[in-house]
């Protein structure tokens, strides 16, 4: 199978003021790719950019399989994300909320399915099937884990994936960034050294 | 236990098979319509001005406030100010109340932006129906209306209702992020909205006589048309970043 590859180049990115970052230019292709940086140094900015999510202020972010790009359709896919910033429908179960994605997406899902999917985040059949207005910060943070696995993605984007969770939720993010730095790529960005384990490649921001 | 992560490096999605183009619309407009059952407040607001205008109208102006000659005119009027008055209050925040509760990212993520306005835009509409299904029935109590041609009148109220909830949907997409969004949403809705409220008003005065009244109903099918081609191209400009 054609590997995933993502390849940014030369990214700027500015909003009203001074530029955010400049210049950023890496290749991904498997493996653990760390973004550092202080507070405000863009790291959320930088992988809602590769994301899809922000568009640069100049240069330009390509996911290609076997060197060919992919169609938006295929990229909103093929790349999972995950970021503080991301919210579900509080009037939805986890459950619903997680099947909603699914279906609008166009992929089928069983109830069963998706509840095997919160149950490996370490959300159980109780957490599941509350509405995730009622879910505490830990709880929200396990399912943003689970949204991004939702289409068993080749390219994971984690920004600051252990905020809010307790030791065992840190060992299931570290697990999972094992498991999927094995099979495909991964892009974690963190302000906390322990987040990482040996990465292939670092990219740390707010260094001009 | 870990996490079901990327299970191997070949793109299972790419070949999983699921609902179709309608099926995915039609999955946006379940949970809208789902989030609304549930929390009740658009639903309400929507209702609630719809049954308030009614009754003011029906005391204000009532059966024996007008000759009946004149009422006709009046009626067809004030039956769209109700309705789309009371839609105004509801239509807006398709995409508003994803933009302030967060959930546009998660949305923005795994969906293009037409599919999006699809979805929200056939909500949209058939909460209009419902509304209209409720109001008219009042109006025909409350003002006396007489109707001519009820296939006509339902055609008009088609007609219009999906004019209204394309280019309402699509205006909220368009000002979500924006600031003022109220205001700004009125501003440019006025001009884009008062063409087609009143070739439907022509229309309900045309069917309340009892004809149908097919060049106003042309002129909002074309506009149904237009308005559904132009959200189509526009709505990723106006969405997505």
């Amino acid at each position: 199978m054609p590997i995933i590859s993502l390849e940014a180049e030369d990214l700027d990115k500015s909003f009203s003021g001074p530029p955010v970052f400049s210049g950023i230019g890496f290749r991904v292709e498997q493996g653990l790719t760390a973004v550092t940086g202080r507070n405000g140094s863009g790291k959320t900015t930088l992988l809602k950019i590769l994301a899809g999510l922000l568009r640069p202020s100049a240069g330009r972010v390509r996911i290609l399989r076997g060197g060919i790009p992919l169609t938006n359709s295929e990229r909103r896919l093929a790349v999972g994300w995950s970021s503080p910033d991301l919210a579900f429908y509080g009037e939805l179960t986890a459950e619903e909320n997680l099947l909603f994605f699914r279906r609008s997406a166009g992929r089928d899902a069983s109830g069963e399915e998706i509840r095997g999917r919160l149950s490996s985040v370490g959300l159980g059949e109780d957490a599941a099937g509350r509405r995730v207005e009622e879910f505490s910060s830990g709880m929200a943070q396990r399912l943003r884990i689970a949204f991004a696995l939702l289409f068993d993605p080749p390219l994971l984007l984690l920004d600051e994936p252990m905020a809010g969770l307790d030791l065992e939720g840190r060992e299931m993010v570290h697990r999972t960034v094992a498991q999927a730095r094995r099979r495909g790529a991964v892009v974690l960005a963190s302000n906390d050294e322990r987040d990482f384990a040996q990465p292939e490649q670092r990219i740390e921001l707010g260094r001009r | 236990m870990a996490a079901q992560s990327p299970r191997s490096s070949s793109v299972s999605h790419l070949s999983s098979s699921g609902p179709g183009l309608f099926g995915r619309v039609w999955t946006i407009c379940a949970k809208d319509a789902t989030q609304e059952l549930r929390r009740r407040i658009a639903i309400v607001a929507v209702f609630f001005f719809s049954a308030t205008a009614l009754a003011l109208v029906s005391f204000a102006i009532g059966p024996f406030g007008l000759p009946e000659e004149e009422r006709p005119a009046l009626q067809a009027a004030l039956l769209w100010i109700i309705l789309f008055f009371a839609a105004a209050t509801g239509l807006p925040r398709a995409f508003v109340q994803e933009e302030e509760t967060g959930t546009a990212l998660a949305l923005r993520k795994t969906l293009p932006a037409t599919i999006v306005v699809a979805g929200k835009a056939l909500f949209n509409l058939l909460l209009f129906l419902a509304m209209a299904a409720i109001t008219i029935p009042g109006f025909v109590i409350l003002l006396d209306w007489k109707v001519g041609s009820p296939v006509a009148i339902a055609a008009t109220v088609l007609a219009g209702g999906y004019g209204l909830a394309v280019v309402s949907t699509f205006l909220s997409a368009l000002v979500a992020r924006a600031g003022q969004r109220s205001v700004l949403f009125v501003l440019i809705a006025f001009p884009l909205i008062v063409p087609l409220l009143l070739a439907a008003i022509a229309a309900t005065l045309e069917a309340t006589r009892g004809g149908f009244p097919w060049n106003p109903v042309r002129v909002m099918i074309a506009y149904d048309g237009a308005a559904t081609g132009a959200a189509y191209m526009l709505a990723g400009a106006a969405w997505e970043e």
